[in-house]
């Protein structure tokens, strides 16, 4: 078996009162592919940004190949230059080129050589198709051009696990297709992936493994066929309908 | 043409005066501007911590800046800390301080709002990037914050420079007083002499002021 | 005007309050003559914009009737004249703080400032004066009828006399000398009360204008002034003052600086001879 990559123990997140997360442990191995899905509001944002410490925890502990990540250490840039995030709304840095938005972090934080990163990022544009995009500003691309630039730019820094939070949730429909195609040649490529969707089909096909969160915790986890064909409990059932009779409605529209 | 009495800035080290005067305005302004860029980016960004002690800080010193006219301020740097303190200024130096002072507060005030308007996810995508804070700021929140504050900054300094007119109440002479100087001394030899030398103060005040705005213009053309 | 005026008292209030809190100031502000004497420069506060009193030439060099006074003691007491250029809001100010030896900048003696500075022998009167056109020449206040209107400026010692002592007569209020003279030439009342230097000069410069009363209400002076408690530069000004009689010093600077402005015809009411004494 591969080695553990992301282990996370007893994780309990609060905002003030409200308990978004409670005494949840999961594992994510070297190479593997985990799909989180489960109805908005669930926590599963939370659980993301939790891991790169973009939020405080209240209980338990993240480790990244055994080593602690921990809100407000003195390590943490260097923690969570290994852990790649992309998010919703890109998060480009609208000053700047495509090529500074990709060389910024591994030219200033990681301190390699411009050149060697230049050419790797050139070469990750040419393989998401936006090679001639390098000069352009975050302004002159579409949605799904951006968020394409976001996932070269969390790559580029050579993750040990890539997070992604609802990336094609702001895209217009024509435009999802072209970013998940970018992640599930990622997943062929035995990239450790820990994946927020709500794109179901996409979730069937990239997942090694899937997790239902709700209430909390995690309810249900288990690999997409099992998860999708026979879901063990009631409230799987019910989310995985809520699917289904979306479907129904666009057929007869 | 109408008689604008411009024969008056011919007359003996008239213009030279009035150039004299209008270097002592920028000696100050800009001195001023500058100790008010850097003090003010640093104080900006202090502040644009909510609930932090120096936000308050700086919200109070906004507030006696914003109430107290600069000829007050000017009062009391010049007279009030000789009789308080028994030091003795000049009044090139209490006008820096005060002009430094009123400028730090707004210019404080502008990098604060600046800095906050920036959506704090760029800041958390930065991070997450693994960018130490100090990087965070240099590379991401003040390269747009500046962006957004330069017109603002750049109106600020040329209100400064016009407000230079105020130190002749402590005692130093700029381009508007030896204006004032040169209209009198001229009161009945050229009684139009006003009409002149206000025209030209203004070209040179225009003059001075349009490098500044030109490269405003500029940086802002380049970064659209 | 009215609002920088306030400004400035708060300005000044505010200076006091600070000066109250902070109990370290030192308690001697000023120079004695020997100080000034030994320092080799004395520094002198006149006005740069006001000519014909004190103001500055195209080279640069200030001129005026307080001005041939302070170029006097300067060679007098064998110092340099450093001249600043004050305002009227500010001299008493300067004085307070030390920051002048002495204000020679046409510095009318009154109660309330006498209360904060103390002022030397005078050397020159003023008082209030009324000017009509040729036609109508009013020589006495008495001479005009309820329908006459008199010109002042907002503000000035004109205004407060007239509203105190004539409240009878229809004020008719400018905020500026240019709007004052304009209102005067395009006959929009019968005569123009302010100081009287400033309506000597202008009857001299525009033709059909006399100034029917010269003096008005009680004589002013104007005298230098030092710092509260600075007793031997005091003396030595009021010695130097005395002195200077012997050559009819200020006949001979009313010449050179005034006379211009303001003619021969009034040299002897305007200028006073060490103090007045010698009247």
């Amino acid at each position: 078996m591969a080695e553990t990559i992301l282990s996370i123990s007893h994780l309990t997140k609060r905002f003030d009162d409200q308990t978004i997360l409670e005494d949840l442990s999961l594992e994510v191995r070297e190479g593997e592919v985990v799909v989180i899905v489960g109805s908005s509001g669930c926590g599963k944002s939370t659980l993301l940004r939790c891991i790169n410490a973009l939020e405080d925890i209240q209980g338990g502990e993240i480790r990244l190949r055994g080593e602690l990540i921990r809100y407000g250490s003195k390590n943490l840039p260097e923690m969570r230059r290994k852990v790649g995030m992309v998010f919703q709304n890109y998060e480009l840095f609208p000053h700047l080129t495509v090529l500074e938005n990709i060389l910024l972090a591994p030219v200033k934080a990681q301190k390699r050589s411009r050149e060697e990163v230049r050419e790797e990022a050139l070469t990750l544009l040419d393989r998401v198709g936006l090679k001639e995009k390098a000069g352009s500003y975050p302004r002159q691309l579409s949605g799904g051009q951006k968020q394409r630039v976001a996932i070269v730019r969390a790559l580029c820094m050579h993750p040990e696990i890539l997070l992604f939070d609802e990336v094609t949730a702001a895209l217009d429909p024509e435009m999802v297709r072209e970013v998940l195609d970018v992640i599930v040649s990622l997943a062929d490529q035995g990239k450790t992936m820990l994946i927020v969707t709500h794109e179901m089909s996409f979730a069937r096909a990239v997942a090694d493994r899937i997790i239902l969160l709700e209430d909390r915790n995690i309810l249900e986890e288990s690999d997409p066929e099992t998860f999708f064909t026979a879901p063990k409990t009631e409230q799987a059932k019910k989310f995985l309908q809520s699917f289904e009779f979306n479907r129904k409605n666009k057929a007869e529209a | 043409m109408p008689d604008l009495g411009l024969e008056v800035l011919w007359r003996g080290k008239n213009f030279v005066r009035l150039l004299g005067g209008l270097w002592v305005a920028l000696r100050i302004s800009l001195i001023a501007a500058g100790i008010s860029v850097v003090a003010g980016i640093l104080l900006g960004i202090a502040a644009s911590r909510k609930r932090s002690v120096s936000s308050v800080i700086l919200r109070i010193w906004l507030g006696i800046i914003h109430i107290m006219p600069q000829m007050v301020l000017l009062f009391l740097m010049y007279f009030g800390t000789t009789r308080a303190f028994g030091w003795n200024l000049s009044g090139e130096t209490a006008a820096i301080i005060v002009f430094s002072l009123w400028g730090a507060a707004e210019m404080g005030d502008l990098v604060r709002g600046a800095v906050s308007s920036i959506p704090v996810i760029q800041r958390e995508s930065a991070e997450a990037l693994g960018l130490k804070p100090f990087q965070v700021y240099r590379w991401i929140i003040l390269p747009q914050a500046v962006r957004r504050l330069l017109p603002l900054s750049i109106n600020l300094i040329t209100r400064m420079i016009k407000t230079t007119s105020l130190v002749t109440l402590i005692g130093v002479v700029e381009i508007l007083k030896v204006a004032q100087q040169i209209i009198e001394a001229n009161r009945k030899a050229s009684p139009n002499a006003a009409f002149g030398v206000f025209l030209t103060i203004f070209v040179m005040y225009y003059l001075a002021c349009r490098p500044l705005s030109l490269a405003a213009k500029k940086l802002e053309k380049h970064w659209r | 005007m009215r609002t920088i005026r306030n400004i400035i008292a708060l300005a000044i209030a505010l200076v006091l309050a600070l000066s109250l809190v902070v109990t370290a100031s030192a308690d001697v502000v000023y120079r004695t003559l020997d100080e000034i004497k030994a320092s080799g420069t004395i520094n002198i506060g006149v006005f740069s914009d006001k000519n014909p009193f004190g103001y500055v030439d195209e080279n640069g060099e200030y001129q005026g009737y307080d001005v041939y006074f302070a170029r006097r003691i300067g060679e007098d007491l064998g110092v340099t004249v450093n001249y600043v250029s004050t305002e009227a809001a500010n001299r008493v100010e300067y004085l307070e703080t030390g920051k002048v030896d002495i204000v020679l900048a046409n510095f009318t003696v009154t109660p309330e400032r006498a209360e904060k500075v103390d002022f030397a022998l005078p050397y020159m009167n003023v008082a209030l004066g009324v000017v009509s056109p040729d036609s109508r020449v009013i020589k006495d206040l008495s001479e005009l009828t309820a329908d006459d209107q008199v010109i002042v400026i907002s503000g000035t010692t004109a205004e407060d006399y007239l509203i105190k002592n004539n409240p009878e007569i229809l004020l008719q209020k400018y905020d500026t000398y240019a709007n004052a003279k304009n209102a005067l030439e395009n006959g929009n009342a019968a005569a123009w009360a302010n100081d009287n230097t400033e309506v000597i000069a202008f009857a001299l410069q525009n033709e059909g204008y006399t100034v029917g009363i010269p003096s008005l209400g009680s004589q002013d002076t104007i005298a230098p002034a030092v710092s509260k408690g600075n007793e031997s530069l005091l003396n030595w000004i009021n010695d130097e003052i005395r002195a200077l009689a012997g050559e009819n010093f200020f006949h001979k600077d009313y010449e050179e600086t005034l006379v211009d402005t303001y003619g021969l015809d009034y040299e002897d009411s305007l200028v006073l001879e060490g103090g007045g004494l010698a009247e």
